[in-house]
């Protein structure tokens, strides 16, 4: 007879998953909530009270799994960014630099102040640069969201998103540096693979779309042939250590601004897109530590509102002058709140290198678990006050 | 409340009103982005007159009155030019087109106004399958009489305006085999249609509007759908088959087609409007939707078949003097041009064939609506 705790080990993920989305439905349908804030707290609940069943390592298939659907997340991300509106409304651009710089300005002081390590506060810094992708593009399509904000905040997002995993790899680099004294080792953890993961989301961008076009009428719907090369850039970078974020954002980006042929892509790539995005949301969150969220909590709340004012003020401050009313404006900084899966599994990646920043780091996994579960809902209700998220009429 | 009086108005004045699509960068589905355009747009004078539209997808803009072909093109490119760069400082498409190709009905958002709302309300899924989009043109009328007039014996020449502006050959990601699928979405309205043959305002007015209103059918002019409408308080007739063409230029030539044609009729050379010139008209009508300049017409007083491309060309020769008068040669031209290269629905058939997706039919229609 097997043993009971085998099966439950194996049964667990599968079981968390369907309670997840049951629990997301549920809530969703009583108070109109996010699912994916229900889904992070599920996760949570369940990674506190069974921790054995629900341990992960780098490489294991749940890790690949939520990689993988946060690679499917992130290149319909990059489809929907148009880098012409960037340079036509440079005012976008500007008021993305002005307010990812500024928020790591701001974390960067805060955390310093309260006694970090320069070092520590740094990763901080640049981590809460980023807004979740995964977090918004799940409120935006849930709620069918379209008009300035949606389009602003999702244009800020890959602006902040890029530029945090940056200043974070460099940051690490120098991290490794200091620790192993190579400064070899430290450029090639940090340039090298920024430079490789995008090269290799360029070239799956610009390639994928001319054997679509030859196709013909077979490749009316992309979906598959999008999500396969996702699968298989995942594969790539989780195999040769590179930024799976930056190869299918840059993916997604370059395949939008190649597209000789016009396909279509499934929002949330159908059924199977939304099953693995309840398995990342479970996923992200299992991996904090209710007792390093209590000791980061204190200063977690104050650099998430001194983030979320930063953010706010920054990009409102640019709405009139890049052609949004003052409301829209203040919403589209409002929405930018979510910085939960981003930031963790950048962390998970950090692992490999054998260093694990999340113990470093105990003021960051409180702003995860804040935000996993806040920041879509405040995302939600952003739109909501924009009125962007679409409401059936009665 | 009553019908208002006719408003006398100089006769052969035209104007143009063009419903306009919104289209995302992104995916090229429609986008709700009325509110955002109509702010931006709000900040500086605007070279005609800008309003939303049913839903937050689309908008329509209409010009001045005007006499010339010449001034009616020039205000209609300076209205384009304006949409184009505010719609491209908010990441927002503008195109031209009856449909927009592949837009699920389903996903519209209802613009928060009152009246909207109500025939939202009354009209349930056709509320929102009215996301299509339409060319009105107005001409002015000395008096209600010559506007009756005029309404019944232009029945006559609707399928022209039809075929000539037809571009809605695709609806919710197919092609529907007609090049003006938009007007079948009209016919679905109770009050759509053609206006009773009546000639006398007066009559008009105290045998059928007032009864009507009795009935608690409807309240206000606004409410019939009709193909060609008297415009009580503008003093006009209303011609509303027309697709809205892909670029501002065919609109402009459309719309003087319909001023010669005006004047040519109110000089009551033709034989006068009958009852019995509706028998084809519903026929005639459903040949140019669905065929566009390949369908065959009965003519309503010979009931000979006719090429509706023949019939074209040969009504386009016989207005050449009246265009020459009012100014509209060019847009005669124009027009004689579309029936030898085809309509806006060949082109964008054309498109789909050249890009293999309904996507790549948008991206086209925003780019020709540009003039790039």
């Amino acid at each position: 007879m097997p043993d009971i705790l085998v099966i439950s080990a194996e049964l667990a993920w599968p079981l968390a998953i369907l309670l997840a989305w049951l629990a997301g439905e549920f809530v969703h349908r009583w108070s109109g909530l996010p699912r994916i804030s229900v889904y992070g707290l599920v996760g949570f609940l369940l990674a506190q009270g069974f921790p054995q069943l629900f341990a992960t390592d780098s490489s294991s298939p749940v890790t690949l799994l939520a990689n993988l659907a946060f690679g499917l997340i992130l290149f319909e991300f990059g489809y929907r960014i148009n880098l012409h509106w960037l340079r036509i409304n440079p005012w976008i651009l500007v008021s993305g630099l002005v307010e990812s710089i500024a928020t790591f300005g701001a974390v960067y002081f805060i955390s310093n102040m309260s006694g970090m390590p320069v070092l520590t506060s740094l990763l901080l810094a640049s981590l809460a640069m980023s807004t979740s992708p995964a977090g918004v593009l799940r409120v935006i399509n849930e709620g069918r969201s379209s008009g300035q904000v949606t389009e602003r905040v999702l244009h800020l997002v890959a602006i902040n998103s890029v530029l945090a995993v940056f200043v974070f790899k460099v940051i690490v680099g120098f991290w490794v540096f200091q620790t192993s004294g190579s400064l070899p080792q430290a450029v090639s953890h940090s340039f090298i693979e920024l430079i490789a993961s995008a090269l290799l989301g360029v070239v799956a961008g610009a390639l994928l779309p001319a054997i679509l076009r030859h196709l013909g009428n077979l490749a009316r719907d992309g979906t598959i042939a999008f999500a396969l090369v996702v699968v298989l850039l995942v594969a790539i970078t989780h195999a040769a250590d590179l930024s799976p974020v930056l190869a299918t954002l840059t993916f997604g980006l370059t395949a939008r601004h190649n597209r000789v042929t016009f396909s279509r892509t499934q929002r949330n790539f159908g059924a199977i897109g939304e099953v693995l995005t309840v398995l990342l949301f479970v996923f992200a969150v299992s991996t904090l530590d209710w007792d390093r969220v209590v000791t980061g909590a204190w200063l977690g709340m104050i650099l998430l509102m001194a983030r979320f004012a930063v953010k706010t003020l920054a990009v409102g401050a640019f709405s009139h002058v890049s052609g949004t009313p003052w409301r829209k404006g203040f919403a589209s900084g409002v929405a930018l709140s979510p910085m939960s899966v981003f930031v963790i599994l950048l962390l998970e990646q950090t692992k490999n290198m054998g260093i694990v920043l999340v113990d470093e780091l105990a003021a960051l996994a409180a702003m995860t678990l804040f935000m996993e579960v806040l920041g879509p809902i405040i995302t939600q209700r952003a739109l909501t006050w924009a009125r962007e998220i679409h409401k059936e009429e009665s | 409340m009553a019908l208002e009086e006719f408003k006398a108005s100089q006769p052969l004045t035209m104007g143009v009103e063009l419903e306009l699509q919104l289209v995302s960068f992104s995916d090229y589905d429609l986008t709700a982005s009325s509110p955002d355009l109509l702010h931006l747009l709000g900040r500086k004078p605007f070279p005609g007159n800008v309003t939303p539209e049913i839903t937050e997808s689309m908008i329509e803009i209409n010009t001045d009155v005007h006499t010339k072909h010449s001034e009616l093109l020039a205000q209609l490119q300076l209205i384009r030019d304006t949409l184009v760069t505010a719609g491209e400082k908010l990441n927002v498409g503008i195109a031209g087109g009856g449909t927009h190709p592949f837009q699920k009905w389903v996903e519209r958002r209802i613009f928060a106004k009152p009246r909207f709302k109500e025939v939202s309300a009354l009209y349930g899924y056709l509320a929102k399958q009215f996301t299509i989009f339409g060319q009105h043109v107005h001409i002015g009328c000395a008096s209600g009489d010559d506007a009756l007039y005029l309404l019944h014996s232009l029945s006559r020449y609707v399928p022209h305006f039809i075929a000539l502006s037809a571009s809605s050959p695709f609806v919710q990601g197919g092609d529907t085999l007609f090049n003006s699928a938009r007007l079948n979405s009209v016919f679905a309205f109770p009050m759509s249609g053609r206006a009773p043959f009546l000639l006398s305002w007066d009559e008009f007015e105290h045998s059928f509007f007032s009864k009507m209103e009795h009935t608690g059918v409807i309240k206000s002019m606004k409410d019939f759908y009709w193909d060609i409408r008297p415009k009580p308080e503008y003093g006009t007739i209303e011609l509303r088959v027309c697709d809205t063409p892909l670029t501002v230029e065919r609109a402009a030539a459309l719309a003087c087609y319909l001023q010669a044609l005006c004047a040519y009729l109110l000089e009551r050379r033709e034989a006068a409007p009958e009852e019995d010139d509706y028998l084809v008209y519903n026929y005639n009508r459903f040949q140019a939707c669905r065929f566009g300049l390949d369908g065959t017409v009965v003519h309503p007083k010979t009931y000979e078949s006719l090429s509706l491309r023949e019939d074209i060309l040969t009504t386009l020769r016989r207005m050449d003097p009246y265009a020459e008068k009012l100014g509209g040669t060019a847009a005669l031209n124009h027009l004689m041009q579309v029936t030898h290269v085809g309509s806006d629905a060949q082109y964008l058939r054309d498109q789909f064939a050249a890009t293999g997706s309904v996507e790549g039919v948008v991206d086209a229609a925003v780019r020709r609506f540009r003039g790039a």
